[in-house]
């Protein structure tokens, strides 16, 4: 049986991958988890410089979910590369970027870093964090300003880009359209939902920032849905992310169409469920006589559609 | 090393109204667990509420491979974990984060507990006894029954000096008002020990910078994942060498820092780098960033 997975040259030993901004640069877990168990770990976002990040409090726990405004607080690209990209190479695990940029100049000069770096698998382009006043979704939340900023980054690597795109529009296909003619590889589907917790006592914002992003098993069939609709709308992979923390959440969205996926919030409640949602999908593919995990990928059967959908849908 | 494992509960004790004494299995945390160092627990896999919370650890016992917390279930997390019953399993990570730095030789520790804060200080207090090192623990509450540990502090024969708001246990007040008694009685070098609510600690580090003390203090913000990978956590730090504060993660920087290098909320400069300029005292009223 086969877990491995093909993301857009990226070779994966499985589907799964820690998203950014759950998971720190990876090294923090080396010494909680067996890190090579799996398929790749994305990093907190990375700008060319250090940022300080939003005004504390930063997380508020909401049903099921988790609100956070951290905005991108982090050391940027050179000590990662520098500090961070060794100590990784040491575990069996593709490491991917989370490239920002206050401009569309910064995404390139970042992702140009990445390039000159062994040890980086692909690059996640961040057009989508609701906690920064600019960049982030204010690049995800206009179509023409998202092939710009994936078309800049694709001009200054040859590792494969993937956009992680914003939940917060009202057509995500716009802009899964948008990010695959810029040249995107695969996409990311979805960042974290945007909202606003109220402590009623004080009456204000329970985040320091304001709003921040909704994510965690709240969000779920929201993140399903949408990556259901970009994976109908483009011919490139998706990765799919929102709320996984078993292996029934994880085959939600390979059966949706995702290629492969990402463990967010479900980290900080226990960073070692990657084996267990592994079996899992192990067993699953036993029980239903299958021998790779790419014969679960867009296999839904949507009332009044074809099994076999056009890939290409209506573009 | 911090080890995620699942953990039961192998003692629940209620100590009256919301407290609780919950004793768990983990041998990791049991062998290797500091003074002033915490676990991201919480009961069971539901998804309610969905994350861990930090909790002091009360005390470790490397024999029996467990482990004690102290508990006052005050919102959901808090609840669902003193809900448990003996043989109940909780989710636990843990020893976390920085312990507090024994007081330099010769000098006596004493330790400030507001309300639930007071439970490192079991530990720390268990341990320099010990050591056979002075110690003193000032216990503060709003009311006698927020002081639970009391009789079990004093048990354990730490010297503790109880307070309470409405004066119906020990002396009539906050906690620091018997503190600055003790201090006022100039009874040889000391070092304070703080956990507690905000304003407690804040008290205390500006009593520790009038007197030019050290203190050290352990911070309580909310936590995400306890191993600052998401940077939920973060105060507000400056060490006198820094031009400027920095974010520091409280679950691995901290949750003890030196109460002179934190940046208190209403502040915008810590004791360390006021004194650096040649003032004893932050300024309140020039506090604006």
């Amino acid at each position: 049986m086969s877990l491995a997975v093909d993301l857009a040259g990226i070779k994966l030993k499985n589907p799964l991958l820690a998203a950014s901004g759950t998971f720190g640069y990876g090294v923090e877990y080396e010494k909680i988890l067996d890190l090579s168990k799996l398929g790749g770990v994305v990093s907190k976002g990375l700008y060319m410089k250090p940022r300080d990040g939003a005004p504390t409090p930063r997380i508020a726990e909401t049903p099921s979910g988790l609100l956070n405004a951290i905005g991108l607080q982090g050391v940027g690209i050179h000590a990662f590369v520098r500090d961070v990209v060794p100590r990784m190479r040491r575990h069996d695990t593709a490491l991917l970027v989370n490239v920002c940029g206050d401009t569309v100049d910064e995404y390139a000069e970042v992702a140009r870093v990445c390039d000159d770096t062994p040890g980086i698998a692909g690059l996640e382009i961040n057009i989508s964090c609701p906690n920064v006043k600019q960049g982030g979704m204010a690049f995800g939340g206009d179509p023409k300003m998202t092939h710009a900023v994936v078309a800049a980054v694709r001009g200054a690597t040859k590792l494969p880009v993937i956009p992680k795109l914003s939940p917060n529009v009202a057509d995500i296909t716009v802009f899964a359209r948008a990010a695959e003619e810029a040249g995107a590889d695969a996409l990311s589907c979805i960042n974290t939902l945007l909202g606003l917790a109220i402590d009623v006592e004080a009456r204000r914002p329970r985040l320091g920032f304001g709003t921040g992003g909704l994510s965690g098993p709240a969000i779920r069939p929201i993140a399903v849905r949408m990556a259901w609709q970009a994976a109908r709308a483009v011919k490139i992979p998706i990765v799919g992310i929102g709320g996984i923390s078993t292996a029934e959440d994880a085959l939600e969205f390979l059966i949706a169409g995702c290629r492969a996926v990402q463990v967010g919030t479900a980290n900080f409640v226990d960073p070692t469920l990657y084996e267990r949602v592994l079996d899992g999908i192990a067993s699953y593919l036993e029980r239903h006589s299958l021998s790779d995990i790419g014969q679960v990928v867009g296999t839904l059967e949507y009332p009044g559609q074809a099994k076999d959908a056009d890939k290409g849908g209506e573009g | 090393m911090p080890a995620n494992r699942t953990s039961s509960l192998v003692a629940r004790e209620g100590l009256g109204g919301p407290y609780f004494l919950l004793t768990f299995r983990h041998p990791e945390t049991a062998r290797e667990a500091r003074p002033g160092q915490f676990v991201m627990i919480k009961a069971g896999v539901s998804a309610e509420p969905p994350l861990r919370r930090p909790f002091s650890i009360l005390e470790a016992s490397p024999e029996r491979e467990t482990f004690s917390l102290f508990v006052k279930a005050i919102g959901p997390g808090s609840k669902a974990l003193t809900a448990l019953s003996v043989g109940d399993e909780a989710q636990c990570l843990g020893p976390l984060g920085r312990p507090f730095d024994p007081p330099p030789d010769g000098a006596e520790a004493l330790m400030i507990g507001g309300g639930y804060g007071v439970a490192p200080f079991s530990f720390l207090g268990g341990e320099l006894l010990r050591d056979g090192r002075k110690a003193r623990l000032f216990y503060g509450g709003r009311t006698t029954a927020d002081l639970p540990l009391l009789v079990r502090l004093r048990a354990q024969g730490l010297d503790v000096v109880p307070a309470t708001e409405d004066g119906t246990t020990g002396v009539s007040g906050r906690v620091t008002v018997p503190l600055e008694a003790h201090l006022d009685k100039g009874e040889g070098p000391s070092r304070l020990y703080a956990c507690g609510p905000e304003a407690m600690m804040h008290a205390v580090a500006r009593i520790a910078a009038r007197r030019g003390l050290e203190a050290q203090v352990s911070l309580d913000p909310w936590m995400g994942c306890g191993v600052g990978t998401c940077l939920g956590c973060v105060v507000k730090v400056q060490r006198a060498e820094d031009p400027r504060w920095k974010y520091k993660c409280a679950c691995t920087e901290g949750p003890v820092f030196d109460a002179s290098c934190v940046v208190w909320p209403g502040e915008s400069v810590s004791h360390a780098s006021t004194a650096r300029k040649g003032d004893r005292e932050a300024k309140p009223s020039e506090a604006r960033p």
